[in-house]
């Protein structure tokens, strides 16, 4: 997937970073309790397969996969800190 | 010519007129008369006619030009550019949301008022009442009717003018409508899908108070223009509407700024005005947010009395110090709704 920012700046993104970066409740876990993808080290590859996205309003976009799972809910803000391009990872973390 | 055009500047907008395409059907004849149409992004434009006069002196001063004629027009452009309309509300251009958070402080006045002030101004305007629990709607725009079914869709009622849709007209009479979270989601869904909005310059929403489930569908269904944030000047009142305000700017909505509801009173019989709830307290607020203050409405009998009967003050009283504040107010929400139509959100893109 790939979003081209109102700044100009693109951001690409793979299935499987996404699927793993997945904000719902179930995938990181609510209320102290622990979610699904702390406990998993591996996922079916249906899992990593972005079926379709959906914008939210103009805040989110919610990601559904080949497996059905599609309850993320992935903010504009979220998925811009997402961003691993080169220049994005030069200013998160310095070499 | 053009490049004479080309100093006039959009205050808000920042660019120059020729550059934003507002120049169009621009024509000379041999005697050196020259007529142009100047395409507003609103009719409710709060300098029309500054922009008149300043292309009328700008072609005017140019040598050989003889006559000038300025034919002012608007067309409200969608908000943000996108490749496709919203498929929720395909044929409304720009929405524009009404919230106070807090209750009691006037939203539906203010929102039937600034409805009807753009429509006045030659806008099409609706006006959905996404007040499930309370919808007050229909009694300020005496359109209790029950709305006609078409193919599947219910027709809006006209009132003054407005295309008005609110559950107080579906469901009429004295009956309490009692939902849980999600079904107030699903009715006001309902109130956008199932309508036969038709072609709309802007559709004004009125919100119920709170920070839940009625703003947060909202802001999920429909790519929002702005919110309009309407308070008292009390604290407890922008407190709260300061809460909203966030609320929204968390869901990437546009805050088109505070507007101060119940700001002063004139007695009417001894003439002195009285800040019955202090004054100042929105523009105060948006001044430390960061967000432009729309205008003040004074507390007026005439605002309520008409609110009561039925119509709005801006078309019942137009002469009235609330009216005049009223249309100042749309205007400034329309100037603010237009820099949304230049904004190029985030484009996504699968493959």
């Amino acid at each position: 997937m790939e979003i081209v920012w109102e700044s100009g700046h693109r951001s690409a993104y793979s299935g499987e970073r996404l699927r793993w970066a997945c904000p719902c409740a179930e995938c990181r876990g609510e209320a102290g309790a622990p979610g699904r993808l702390s406990r998993v080290t591996a996922l079916p590859d249906d899992e990593l397969r972005i079926q379709d996205v959906t914008l939210i309003g103009q805040y989110a976009l919610q990601i559904g996969f080949e497996s059905g799972h599609a309850t993320g809910l992935y903010t504009f803000r979220y998925l811009r800190s997402l961003c691993d391009c080169d220049e994005c990872r030069g200013l998160k973390a310095p070499a | 010519m053009l490049d004479a055009l080309a100093t006039i500047q959009d205050p808000d907008l920042g660019r120059d007129v020729v550059a934003l395409g507002m120049i169009k059907e621009l024509a000379i004849d041999e005697a050196g008369r020259v007529s142009f149409t100047f395409e507003l992004t609103t009719p409710a434009c709060p300098v029309r006619d500054r922009f008149k006069s300043q292309a009328h002196d700008a072609v005017a001063g140019l040598p050989g030009v003889t006559a000038v004629d300025v034919r002012m027009t608007a067309n409200v452009r969608p908000a943000f550019m996108r490749p496709k309309p919203s498929e929720i509300l395909p044929g409304v251009k720009q929405t524009i949301a009404v919230a106070s958070g807090k209750g009691g402080v006037g939203k539906s006045t203010v929102a039937v008022n600034l409805a009807a002030a753009l429509r006045k101004a030659g806008a099409d305007v609706g006006l959905l009442d996404a007040d499930i629990y309370g919808p007050s709607v229909p009694a300020m725009t005496n359109s209790r009717t029950v709305p006609e079914q078409v193919n599947g869709h219910l027709l809006p009622i006209d009132a003054h003018g407005l295309k008005v849709m609110s559950f107080g007209q579906i469901y009429p009479g004295g009956e309490p409508t009692i939902y849980r979270g999600p079904m107030v989601g699903k009715a006001i869904e309902a109130m956008m899908i199932q309508v036969d909005w038709g072609r709309l310059d802007y559709l004004v929403i009125d919100l119920p108070p709170g920070t839940g489930d009625a703003s947060l569908t909202l802001a999920q269904a429909v790519p929002l223009t702005g919110v309009a944030i309407v308070c008292t000047p009390q604290d407890v009142a922008t407190d709260i509407a300061v809460k909203a305000l966030q609320m929204f700017r968390k869901l990437n909505v546009t805050p088109l700024g505070l507007i101060e509801n119940m700001s002063w009173y004139v007695c009417p019989d001894c003439g002195h005005r009285h800040d019955i709830f202090g004054h100042g307290g929105a523009e105060a607020a948006a001044n430390r947010l960061g967000v432009p203050f729309l205008g003040a409405v004074p507390l007026e009998e005439g605002i309520r009395e008409d609110a009561d009967s039925g119509t709005p003050i801006v078309i019942s009283r137009p002469e009235s110090a609330g009216a005049k504040a009223f249309v100042e107010i749309a205007s400034q929400v329309a100037a603010r709704t237009s820099i949304q139509s230049f904004r190029q959100l985030p484009v996504i893109n699968v493959r």
